[in-house]
């Protein structure tokens, strides 16, 4: 089988290409970039009835030029190469429409405590049993436990127009723990998740945690109550927190949806959005989390961005595009899944920054609410700035103390009356919650948010 | 192309004597349009091959291996095949057996002018969705993606399986906004369309631009503990697909997580759903699954009472029965036990009766996210477009509050179900009315 794919190319080849390829397009007239991406990982799940191991590979490129519009075209083989100059355009005015950068350089790669790729695969296979083992013993109620670590390597290569030759090495982990519990006809569970951009450490710090707790969490859930629907004095933990800041507030901050008028926060930049003491960041440059990277699929160098500070909204997320027409400085958003997929202007780490309260304070003030525990999913309403964030359990509040475990809840309404609502934050440290973000239903990306403990004086929540 | 991949893949994995295998090829392209408000702001082609193999090592534990890659270079084959044989080795799996061949339906899953000129349906389909929604005064469209896909699925096994698929299929995301004064309200839509016609362009704009319009008057529910709310076919799709989907497999069964036993009584009598991987005019109609076996109609609730379950091959191994053409394909090549298209039998009333016997109710066009939980059942979701029902007529438009309830619960209060079925990416659902559900506000 005659095989010319991109993948059979060294880096230093693929650069050479791109190069060359690149130098058709003069920088004044149009702008043009393209981008290799290749990922290896490996996923083993064991659960009751199953034990799988899949090791995945792909790779190809997205090249793309704007004449007005965007461009694209996307191939595996190196003779999509020669297929480009039928499909991307030469033009001879258009340079200006994109906001031109200095091109800059750099080959960075992520060092890991262990590298997985060191460890035999009998080791992580092993681990992963033993885990499933533990959980399945703990107790008879453990009907199916579930065990899935995941490895992914990502490389990315970009070249454009503009002198820019980056490449980039970003290994994640992740795994993932649910005992499903079962006694009568209930069947619930909790869960544990983790991951960054990390190694083969995740499971050493795993090990450090309480299993037992983990697996007692599940049991718990078996007898917990469905949470009063109305409106109430809340506490959302970390998982939550972040859930709020990303979902809800945060798509409506992608810079896409201001220039499409599709954005309830275009007329708030500068304004008052949520309580003085919000502090709302998201940034691709925090280290060694799932969100994060040197630089994104447009070649910008990642930056933290500051979305709200003292309350009041200061910036929006860009691509290049939204930062050309806005006339904003991108901080590394651009972002595509795969070379598949298109570049959308995406989250990275999406946190609040930690307040004065200490937790026990916030709680005791409540005469009767609830905590919202274990940010489980959510989902974007740009334009409307509806709220839809689920938690996966959670504990009704009693004259300042936590006493009932509940069930799955629905946080909802107005997000900017929640912000407002804010009165207190946590002292803890900012937690990540590792995840993966789809902008609509497709375009998957991972992603962090998190943040310490919040109190809002009144949320809409009802059983999830 | 894909059997002269299927021919390398095979030939390598025959002289390093690999007794008991599948290979599967997809191979895919998107012609895609994005739009920012009423213009194109990007035009994207994307062409991609990738294959998955699978290994059976039947030893004293048996396992299997699984590879999912695009590299196509003899020595690299080598290797991805030397690896995929260690994940078998280390793998510890039940006992398996790849299905033999079967006797496959011919099924229509392509449109031939999807074939001949993709560029140029995606190119027609755009101009008219633009002239369209330009048709619709007091609307405008702030973004949207419209994408004609072709794809093509060989899939070869060591005892004798050898078939190859093509269909062709549409996405459409659009969002329309609605303004007066400092008033903002939309319709934003998602969706995958096997057939052009399904997209019904005029009559759907038209549609969504009265949503949007409406949706700016629109008020809170009131709260109500026992409310009857009516769903139309894509609120259906994403209630029923994931929860009794998976109650129905025989992997929740044998995983004892599964709530419907044979013979009893999981929903209301005028319930009857099959899983049909038959059914032309749906997302997941082929004539095989994932495995190479045979798809087929199978019905899972009859008038109320559950009646059959669906298999892949290790469950149906497991629980000593046939597959049933349920082995569904995840991206990276591992068999999952799946619905293939789902499909509720019709009712007895019209649309417009079914709103008609309604006092007091909701009819919900659009949730944020119905994301139940598929053990459980259990949803909250908020309220995006819908409408009150008072005396028998949709009136006022509502916007936010929660609707929270249980799928599987759900199923056993169906008030009725209309004649009218609409095709929803892999279903094909009526309107039904359900009561004993909850309104938060």
């Amino acid at each position: 089988m005659i095989s010319n794919q991109l993948n059979l190319l060294s880096k230093e080849e693929i650069i050479q290409k791109f190069e060359n390829f690149s130098g058709n397009f003069s920088r004044k007239n149009q702008y043009f970039d393209i981008l290799y991406d290749s990922y290896e990982s490996l996923r083993i799940l064991k659960t009751r009835s199953e034990e799988s191991i899949v090791s995945s590979q792909n790779s190809g490129a997205a090249a793309r030029t704007y004449v007005g519009y965007w461009r694209e075209y996307s191939f595996q083989d190196q003779s999509g190469l020669l297929d480009l100059m039928k499909k991307i355009p030469s033009v001879s005015d258009k340079g200006d429409l994109i906001q031109e950068f200095e091109g800059w350089k750099t080959d960075t790669t992520i060092k890991l405590k262990i590298d997985p790729s060191t460890v035999p695969l009998e080791e992580k296979v092993e681990r992963v049993r033993e885990l499933f083992t533990f959980f399945q013993k703990f107790d008879e109620r453990i009907i199916n436990p579930a065990v899935s670590y995941a490895e992914h390597l990502m490389k990315r290569i970009f070249v454009n127009n503009e002198g820019s030759i980056l490449s980039q090495t970003i290994p994640r982990v992740r795994l993932f723990l649910q005992p499903i519990a079962k006694e009568g006809a209930t069947v619930d569970f909790d869960y544990f998740s983790t991951g960054g951009e990390m190694g083969y450490e995740i499971f050493d710090e795993v090990m450090k945690l309480d299993l037992e707790q983990i697996a007692n969490n599940s049991l718990d859930m078996l007898k917990a109550d469905h949470c009063p629907a109305g409106m109430l004095p809340l506490i959302l933990d970390p998982d939550m927190t972040g859930l709020v800041a990303h979902e809800s507030f945060g798509h409506g901050l992608e810079a896409d949806q201001v220039l499409r008028d599709r954005s309830y926060l275009k007329a708030y930049l500068n304004k008052k959005v949520a309580s003085e003491i919000c502090v709302i960041c998201d940034s691709p440059a925090v280290p060694n989390k799932l969100g994060s990277y040197f630089f994104d699929d447009e070649g910008i160098k990642s930056e933290k961005t500051t979305l709200v500070k003292d309350g009041i909204l200061k910036n929006f997320l860009h691509d290049r595009m939204t930062s050309s027409k806005l006339k904003a400085k991108p901080g590394g958003n651009g972002r595509r899944e795969s070379f598949q997929h298109p570049v959308l202007v995406r989250m990275t780490n999406t946190f609040f920054e930690s307040g004065d309260h200490k937790l026990e304070e916030m709680i005791e003030t409540i005469d009767r609410g609830v905590m919202l525990v274990r940010g489980y999913f959510g989902m974007e309403d740009p334009l409307g700035g509806g709220m839809q964030c689920s938690s996966k359990k959670g504990y009704l509040i009693e004259k300042g103390e936590k006493t009932k475990l509940l069930k799955s809840i629905t946080l909802s309404g107005s997000v900017l009356e929640f912000l407002q609502d804010i009165d207190a934050i946590s002292k803890d440290e900012a937690f990540f919650h590792a995840g993966t973000c789809g902008k609509g239903e497709f375009d998957f990306v991972p992603v962090t948010s998190g943040g310490p403990y919040i109190r809002a004086k009144k949320g809409l929540i009802s059983p999830g | 192309m894909g059997q002269e991949i299927l021919d390398f893949i095979e030939k390598r994995l025959k002289a390093k004597k690999i007794e008991a295998y599948d290979i599967l090829i997809k191979t895919k392209k998107n012609h895609e349009n994005i739009f920012l408000k009423d213009s194109v702001d990007s035009f994207r082609e994307v062409q991609s091959m990738e294959y998955m193999i699978r290994i059976y090592n039947q030893k004293e534990e048996p396992g299997m291996g699984v590879i999912h890659s695009s590299e196509l270079k003899e020595e690299r084959l080598d290797k991805i095949i030397d690896q995929c044989m260690t994940l078998s080795k280390i793998n510890k799996t039940t006992k398996y057996e790849f299905p033999d061949k079967g006797l496959y339906n011919d099924i229509k899953t392509t449109e031939s002018k999807i074939i001949k000129d993709p560029t140029s349906v995606l190119d027609d389909l755009s101009e008219e969705l633009n002239s369209c929604i330009k048709d619709e005064k007091n609307v405008v469209p702030t973004f949207g993606r419209l994408g004609v896909i072709i794809r093509e699925n060989y899939l070869r096994n060591y005892k004798g399986i050898n078939l190859s698929d093509e269909s062709t299929y549409l996405f459409l995301e659009f969002a329309i906004k609605a303004e007066e004064g400092k008033n903002l309200a939309e319709f934003w839509d998602v969706n995958l369309y096997k057939q052009i016609a399904h997209l019904d362009i005029q009559n759907r704009m038209k549609h969504w631009a009265k949503l949007a319009v409406d949706t700016l008057k629109a008020k809170q529910p009131r709260s109500k503990q026992d409310a009857t709310i009516v769903f139309p076919p894509k609120i259906l799709m994403h209630a029923i697909n994931p929860v009794i989907g998976y109650h129905a497999t025989g992997q929740a069964h044998f995983e004892k997580v599964s709530s419907f036993e044979i013979d009893k009584e999981v929903s209301s009598p005028n319930l009857t759903i099959k899983d049909n991987g038959l059914l032309e005019g749906c997302l997941s109609t082929f004539p095989w699954d994932g495995e190479g076996t045979p798809t087929r109609s199978t019905i899972l609730i009859q008038d109320g009472i559950f009646k059959n379950r669906i298999y892949d091959q290790r469950y149906a191994i497991l629980e000593n029965t046939k597959s049933t053409g349920n082995g569904a394909r995840t991206m990276d090549g591992n068999v999952v036990n799946n619905i293939t298209n789902l499909e509720i039998l019709e009712g007895d009333l019209t649309y417009e009766e079914l709103i008609s016997n309604i006092k007091e109710g909701l009819y919900v066009e659009k949730f944020s996210w119905l994301n139940p939980d598929r053990l459980s059942g259990s949803f909250g979701t908020e309220i995006r477009n819908a409408y009150t029902i008072k005396n028998g007529e949709l009136t006022e438009p509502i916007k936010g509050g929660n609707v929270s309830g249980n799928v599987l619960t759900m199923i056993k209060r169906c008030l009725n179900i209309t004649k009218e079925r609409k095709f929803m990416q892999n279903c094909l659902y009526p309107f039904m009315s359900f009561d004993g559900l909850i309104i938060s506000s």
